[in-house]
């Protein structure tokens, strides 16, 4: 599956990166979360858990395909992120089943993430690369080094903008529920994917995440996807992200120009060149 | 293209509601000395919110006349010159010609530093105690400038630099080295090196300004070091950054990057 190449390179890219660079690092400066296990969540000087710091998404092959799939060409195998429907499949109508299925036999090359288009919400959380979280007072700021996308989520109490704007990223506006930050986003253009395997979005979309420290490394995160114009029912996906403790790491540039075409130049499963476009 | 810089031109008229009034700004800092500014609960300077300039620099730095999609602006150079050596006065030149193909920012490159400060798109300063964000509308880029001691990784080089911070005073002074030497200064075609050491100075001056003053500190390039100053505008009316993605924006619209891939330019196939 050719569609795997895009992920296969970015991922030896960022091995390349990380033995390259980290190799020639200075001394480590201690985290400003304060790495280590604790027994509560540490807190940011407004009381607030603090979820700063870097981290790394445990989603295993969900980049590839977030329902469970066996091993193909570059594909590695995987049991999904999907925890509820408890098929671990994506709740789809008869007719998105067949408009995803087309996508995924047909058009992978069409994945906006391959184009370096934003990935969108949630699957900036499980590129495989790291994001950053920041907590200036009033909002909580993750920073993805994946096509170095920001996203400056408002806990101040703010509505969503206009819904005649729609971004690859949507809105997001959060709260914190006890120790979680739950945040919730609408105003999506309706072209961004959830994986490689052509399960699309539209601008119908609503997210809501949630971010739990359960240890002093840990965040539980889950994200529960409504669409009421393709999926039968909300659905949710789950897994952990883990604090990156490598000691002086932080984010480098990543510099995918949006619009990338050189999968263009590549040729499909039986050699031909791509050239279809998804309808 | 046109679209984009057509919009760029409303966009910037839009803000500054007579340019040449705000050219004339461009080149003073706004505020008096006895401005104080708020501190964040953290005790630092509060550069918070949402900014922008009022300038044509992303065109030219240099005082200028109009010329085809260049609005006419009186400068944010210290001195009205560039101290080029002699070959970069000529690269300058022929970037200028070129600039139609050549400026990053019409592929929709990332404009990096300092040039994303005065793109006629609006950027969010957020803080920490132990950190300054800065993000862009503009192909949503973001700057991360650590005001802790965080240790560089050595020979990485960026777009944006990359940049550490510290307080000095009332003031976020940002030093930037690492550099790609592929951005340009603006869209005349003033231009640096890899060698660039970049240091950026952010004072509020009033609620409503931040002075914003940067060195530029090139030795490959320039015969000396030389300055700019601008003040960046509040954009109270903004409750967030939006998205501006210049690539997908002009593909969608079935419009071809002049210059930003080799097919375009009836190359490679």
């Amino acid at each position: 599956m050719r569609r795997a190449l895009l992920l296969s390179a970015a991922a030896v890219m960022a091995a390349a990166l990380g033995s390259g660079f980290v190799a020639a690092q200075a001394p480590a400066t201690s985290s400003p979360a304060g790495a280590g296990s604790a027994a509560k969540p540490p807190r940011t000087s407004d009381g607030k858990p603090n979820l700063q710091g870097y981290w790394n998404n445990q989603a295993g092959a969900a980049p590839w395909d977030i329902e469970p799939h066996p091993a193909s060409f570059q594909v590695p195998a995987g049991d999904g992120v999907i925890v509820d429907p408890p098929d671990h499949r994506i709740p789809y109508q008869p007719a998105a089943l067949e408009r995803r299925n087309e996508l995924r036999d047909k058009y992978a090359f069409e994945d906006p993430q391959a184009h370096c288009a934003p990935s969108g919400v949630p699957r900036q959380t499980y590129t495989p690369f790291g994001f950053q979280i920041v907590q200036p007072r009033g909002s909580v700021v993750i920073l993805y080094e994946a096509e170095h996308v920001h996203r400056v989520i408002r806990t101040d109490g703010s509505v969503h903008v206009p819904a005649s704007v729609r971004l690859w990223s949507g809105d997001s506006v959060g709260h914190w529920e006890g120790d979680t930050l739950v945040v919730e986003s609408t105003n999506f253009n309706g072209k961004t994917w959830l994986d490689m395997t052509g399960n699309f979005t539209t601008p119908a979309l609503r997210v809501v995440e949630r971010y739990t420290l359960v240890d002093a490394d840990t965040i539980q995160y889950e994200a529960t996807l409504e669409d009421p114009t393709i999926y039968t029912r909300p659905w949710k996906m789950a897994f952990l992200l883990r604090r990156n403790l490598q000691p002086g790491y932080y984010l480098l540039e990543f510099a995918c120009h949006e619009g990338e075409r050189d999968l263009q130049h590549y040729t499909d499963d039986t050699g031909r060149p791509k050239e279809d476009r998804a309808p | 293209m046109k679209s984009r810089t057509i919009r760029l031109l409303v966009l910037t008229c839009a803000l500054a509601g007579s340019a040449s009034l705000i050219a004339g700004q461009a080149a003073r800092q706004t505020g008096s000395p006895a401005y104080k500014p708020p501190r964040t609960p953290d005790g630092q300077p509060d550069l918070q919110g949402i900014w922008q300039v009022r300038n044509t620099a992303n065109w030219d730095v240099l005082p200028h006349g109009s010329a085809y999609r260049i609005p006419s602006g009186l400068g944010v150079v210290e001195g009205d010159a560039i101290p080029y050596q002699p070959w970069a006065a000529e690269k300058q030149q022929q970037n200028f010609k070129n600039r139609l193909t050549d400026d990053p920012v019409e592929k929709c490159y990332s404009a990096g530093a300092p040039r994303t400060m005065y793109l006629p798109y609006p950027v969010q300063i957020l803080q920490t105690p132990e950190a300054v964000v800065m993000v862009s509308s503009y192909v949503h880029t973001w700057r991360w400038i650590p005001t802790i001691a965080v240790p560089r990784y050595e020979g990485y080089e960026a777009w944006m630099g990359d940049p550490r911070g510290r307080w000095d005073g009332d003031t976020l002074v940002v030093e930037s080295i690492g550099f790609n030497g592929q951005t340009w200064l603006d869209h005349s075609g003033n231009f640096h090196s890899d060698a660039l050491k970049l240091t950026e100075r952010f004072t509020r001056t009033a609620p409503d300004a931040i002075g914003y003053e940067v060195t530029i500190d090139d030795a490959k390039v320039f015969t000396r070091p030389w300055k700019m100053r601008m003040p960046l505008y509040l954009r109270a009316d903004m409750p967030r950054i939006l998205e501006d993605e210049c690539y997908l924006d002009a593909e969608e619209a079935g419009r071809a990057i002049r210059g930003g891939h080799p097919e375009d330019r009836g190359g490679v196939r």
